[in-house]
C-alpha cells in the first residue's frame, strides 16, 4: 500500500477552482517532485495534504488516517508530517534550540532540558550547523534559517515531509546549502514531496515527477523519462521556458 | 509672595497615604483592565455577531467619551445596579472599565501584528490551538504591544487623579485637603505635580528594565 | 427642583460651544509651540533637544488635572494677580496640546527627515525651503491620522476645565445633574454629545490611518 493517496481531490477558492481532481500516490522512500507554472496549484496541494487547507471533495490518506475525516486529530497527524515553508517560519522570539526543541517537548517525546538539547544537535549535525545552536533566526542568513526550519521538522522524526518551494525565497548563492541537505535527506530514504522550480534538483534527485497543469496532474512519470520525451505539448513549452 | 513648603511637612502622612491609595488605584485598573482586554481581544474574533458587535460598542463608546463623565456615571449608576461601593471602589471600577476598552484595542491590534504565516508553522508542528497561542503568538504579540500597553498604563496612573472627582481618597483628594487646610495653593500643587512626575518616571524605568529582561530575542530594526 | 428635561439638553448643546472655545484656542497656541518643539527634537543641537525633551516629559508626566489647578489655583497667588478662568484654562490647554502634537509631529518629520532632505539639500534649497517643501507635507500626511486622534483627546479632556468652574459642556451636565438631581439622565446625556462630536472624528482618524498604511 502507497504510504501517501491523492484520490480525485477538488478545491474551489470562491469562484476558482484550483484543483481538478488530482490523483497521485506516494510510495515510502519515495521523493516525489511537483513541478508546473504558478497557479497550476502545486502550493495548494502541499497544503491540502497536511490539513492546512480544506477540500470539496476527494479524499487524501497518509498512512492509515483520512486527513479531512472528521475522526482525524490532525494534531497527531501532524506530529507525523513536516512541512517546510518557503518563507522559513521560523519562530523569531526563540533562540534555534527552542524552535527545534518546542514541539517535541509539547508532544512529550523529549524531557525539557539535557536531552532535548541533545536531540537539537543531532538534528543540526544532519543539517551542518550545530555551531548555531543558541543563535537567533534573526542572526542567521536566509540559507541557514530554512536549513534549520529543515532540522526542526527532523526534530519530530517524521515519516513524511513536505516542501513548500523552500529555496524561492533565498539569494542564489544559498540555494546551493539548502538542496544539499535536502539530498543528503533523500538518500537516507525519507519520503519527500516537493513543490520546485529547481529542476536540476528535481532531474537528479526526484524518483517521481508530477507536472501540474490548470489544476490537473497533466502528466506523471520517472525524471529521466518525462523530461527527455514529454507527451504533452504543455510540458514541452515549460520544459524549454525553464532552461 | 514668599514661598512656604514647610507647612506641607506635616501632612507628609496624608501625602503618603494618598501615594499608597493611587498606586493601588492604578493597579486595580491595570489589572482588571488587561484582564477585560485579553477577554475582549479574543471574543472580538468570536464567530458570533453578536459578541462582536457588543465588544465594538463597549470599546467605542468608552474611547469617544472622557473619563471624567465615566467616572460619574459609573458611581451614579452602580447604586441603580445594587452596588453600594464606597467611592474609592466606584472609582477602581470606573477605570478599569476605562482601561479595558483601550487594553482591547492593543491587545487587538497585538494579535494582528503575528503573521498568519507564524500561527500556521505552529499549527504543523502539531501544536494545539492553545500552545500555538502560549508559545508561537503570545511572546511576539507582548513585545509589540509593549510600548502602547505600558503608556496605558502610564495614562491611568495620571486618570486616577479624576477619582478625586467623587471623593475616592487618592493623592489628589489630599492634594484639595491639604490645600483647604493650609491655602498654600501654588506650594501643594507644585509639590502634587511633582510626586506624579516621579511615580511616572519610576514606573517609566520600571517598564523599560523589565523590558530588556523580558524581551531579549534580537528584531530586524 | 425640576425634572430633567429639554430645556437642560438645550442648555448642554449651548455649552458646547465653550468647549469648542477650548478647543480652539489649545490649537491656535499649541500648534505652533508644538510645531516649535517638534523642530527642537528633530534639530541637531544638543541643548535644545534636552530642553524640548524636558518640557514633553513633564507635560506627559504630570496629571493634566494637576496641571489645571496648579495654573488656576497656584499661579496667580503665586503671581497675586487675578487670572480669569479662560486665561488660566487656556494656557494649559494650549500646553497640553503643544506636547502632544510636539511628539506626533517628531514622529512624522522623523520618518521622513533624513533622506528627504539630503535629497532638498542636494538641490541647492536652504534648511527652511527644504523642510516647507519637501519634509513638512510629507510628514503632514504621515502625522495626519494621530493629529486627528489627538483631536478627540483634546476634546474629552476640556471636561477637565469644569473641576475649576469653567461652563462647558462636562459643568452643564454636573449644573443640570445638581438641579434635577437625576444624575443619571444628566450625564448620559453629556456622553452622548461627546460621543456625537468624537466618534466621526475617531472614525476619520482610523480611515486616514488605513488608507496611509494601505499606500505604503
Amino acid at each position: 500500500m502507497a504510504l501517501v493517496e491523492i484520490n480525485n481531490v477538488r478545491k474551489t477558492f470562491g469562484e476558482l477552482e484550483v484543483l481538478k481532481g488530482v490523483t497521485i500516490e506516494v510510495e515510502k522512500g519515495e521523493i516525489v517532485t511537483i513541478i508546473g507554472r504558478s497557479g497550476s496549484g502545486k502550493s495548494t496541494l502541499l497544503r491540502c495534504i497536511n490539513g492546512l487547507e480544506q477540500i470539496d471533495s476527494g479524499e487524501i490518506r497518509i498512512g492509515e488516517q483520512v486527513v479531512h475525516a472528521k475522526s482525524t486529530d490532525l494534531r497527531k497527524l501532524r506530529q507525523h508530517v513536516g512541512i517546510v515553508f518557503q518563507q522559513f517560519n521560523l519562530f523569531p522570539h526563540m533562540s534555534v534550540e527552542r524552535n527545534i526543541t518546542l514541539a517535541p517537548i509539547l508532544a512529550g517525546r523529549v524531557q525539557k532540558g539535557a536531552a532535548a538539547r541533545e536531540l537539537a544537535l543531532k538534528v543540526l549535525t544532519q543539517v551542518g550547523l550545530a555551531e548555531k545552536i543558541d543563535a537567533y533566526p534573526e542572526q542567521l542568513s536566509g540559507g541557514q534559517q530554512q536549513r534549520v526550519a529543515i532540522a526542526r521538522c527532523l526534530a519530530m522524526s517524521p515519516d513524511l515531509m513536505l516542501f513548500d518551494e523552500v529555496t524561492s525565497a533565498l539569494d542564489p548563492e544559498l540555494v546551493g546549502e539548502v538542496l544539499k541537505v535536502m539530498e543528503d535527506l533523500a538518500r537516507q530514504g525519507m519520503t519527500m514531496i516537493l513543490v520546485t522550480h529547481e529542476m536540476g534538483f528535481a532531474r537528479n534527485v526526484a524518483s517521481k515527477i508530477v507536472f501540474m497543469h490548470a489544476g490537473k496532474v497533466h502528466e506523471q512519470g520517472p525524471p529521466a523519462e518525462l523530461f527527455a520525451n514529454p507527451a504533452t505539448p504543455e510540458l514541452q513549452n515549460f520544459i524549454s521556458s525553464t532552461r | 509672595m514668599q514661598l512656604n513648603f514647610n507647612q506641607l511637612w506635616r501632612y507628609q502622612d496624608e501625602f503618603l497615604h494618598g501615594i499608597q491609595m493611587t498606586l493601588t488605584l492604578t493597579l486595580i485598573a491595570t489589572v482588571f483592565g488587561l484582564a477585560i482586554g485579553l477577554a475582549g481581544a479574543s471574543l472580538s474574533r468570536s464567530r458570533f455577531a453578536p459578541v462582536r458587535i457588543a465588544i465594538a460598542t463597549y470599546v467605542e463608546l468608552i474611547r469617544n467619551t472622557p473619563a471624567l463623565i465615566q467616572i460619574f456615571l459609573i458611581f451614579f449608576v452602580l447604586p441603580y445596579a445594587g452596588l453600594r461601593f464606597p467611592p474609592f471602589y466606584a472609582a477602581a471600577v470606573a477605570l478599569s472599565i476605562y482601561m479595558g476598552a483601550y487594553a482591547v484595542e492593543i491587545f487587538r491590534s497585538g494579535l494582528a501584528s503575528i503573521p498568519k504565516s507564524q500561527i500556521e508553522a505552529g499549527q504543523c508542528l502539531g501544536l494545539s490551538k492553545f500552545q500555538v497561542f502560549r508559545h508561537v503568538i503570545l511572546p511576539p504579540a507582548l513585545r509589540n504591544i509593549y510600548p502602547s500597553l505600558t503608556s496605558q498604563i502610564i495614562l491611568v496612573l495620571l486618570g486616577s487623579s479624576l477619582a478625586s472627582q467623587v471623593s475616592a481618597e487618592e493623592l489628589f483628594h489630599t492634594a484639595a485637603f491639604v490645600e483647604s487646610r493650609t491655602f498654600r495653593s501654588f506650594e501643594v500643587y507644585a509639590v502634587v505635580c511633582a510626586i506624579y512626575f516621579v511615580m511616572v518616571l519610576s514606573l517609566r524605568l520600571l517598564f523599560s528594565g523589565f523590558e530588556r529582561i523580558a524581551f531579549r530575542w534580537p528584531t530586524r530594526r | 427642583m425640576r425634572e430633567f428635561g429639554i430645556f437642560d439638553v438645550l442648555t448642554m448643546l449651548w455649552a458646547v460651544q465653550w468647549t469648542a472655545a477650548l478647543v480652539v484656542i489649545a490649537l491656535i497656541f499649541g500648534a505652533p509651540l508644538g510645531l516649535l518643539l517638534a523642530q527642537m527634537r528633530t534639530s541637531s543641537n544638543k541643548v535644545l533637544n534636552l530642553i524640548a525633551l524636558c518640557i514633553l516629559q513633564i507635560v506627559q508626566g504630570v496629571p493634566l488635572l494637576a496641571m489645571l489647578m496648579f495654573f488656576y489655583f497656584g499661579m496667580p497667588m503665586f503671581l497675586g494677580v487675578q487670572m480669569p478662568a479662560l486665561v488660566s484654562v487656556g494656557v494649559v490647554f494650549s500646553i497640553f496640546a503643544a506636547a502632544f502634537l510636539g511628539e506626533i509631529w517628531r514622529g512624522g518629520i522623523q520618518a521622513v527627515h533624513t533622506a528627504q532632505s539630503e535629497a532638498a539639500a542636494c538641490l541647492g534649497l536652504t534648511k527652511w525651503q527644504g523642510f516647507r517643501y519637501v519634509v513638512a507635507p510629507q510628514a503632514f500626511k504621515i502625522a495626519l491620522p494621530a493629529t486627528v486622534g489627538f483631536l478627540v483627546q483634546l476634546i474629552k479632556n476640556t471636561s477637565l476645565a469644569s473641576v475649576v468652574g469653567f461652563v462647558e459642556l462636562a459643568r452643564a451636565g454636573q449644573l443640570a445633574s445638581a438641579a434635577t438631581f437625576q444624575p443619571l439622565m444628566s450625564y448620559a446625556c453629556v456622553a452622548a454629545i461627546y460621543f456625537a462630536i468624537c466618534f466621526p472624528l475617531t472614525h476619520w482618524s482610523r480611515s486616514l490611518e488605513n488608507k496611509l498604511n494601505g499606500a505604503r
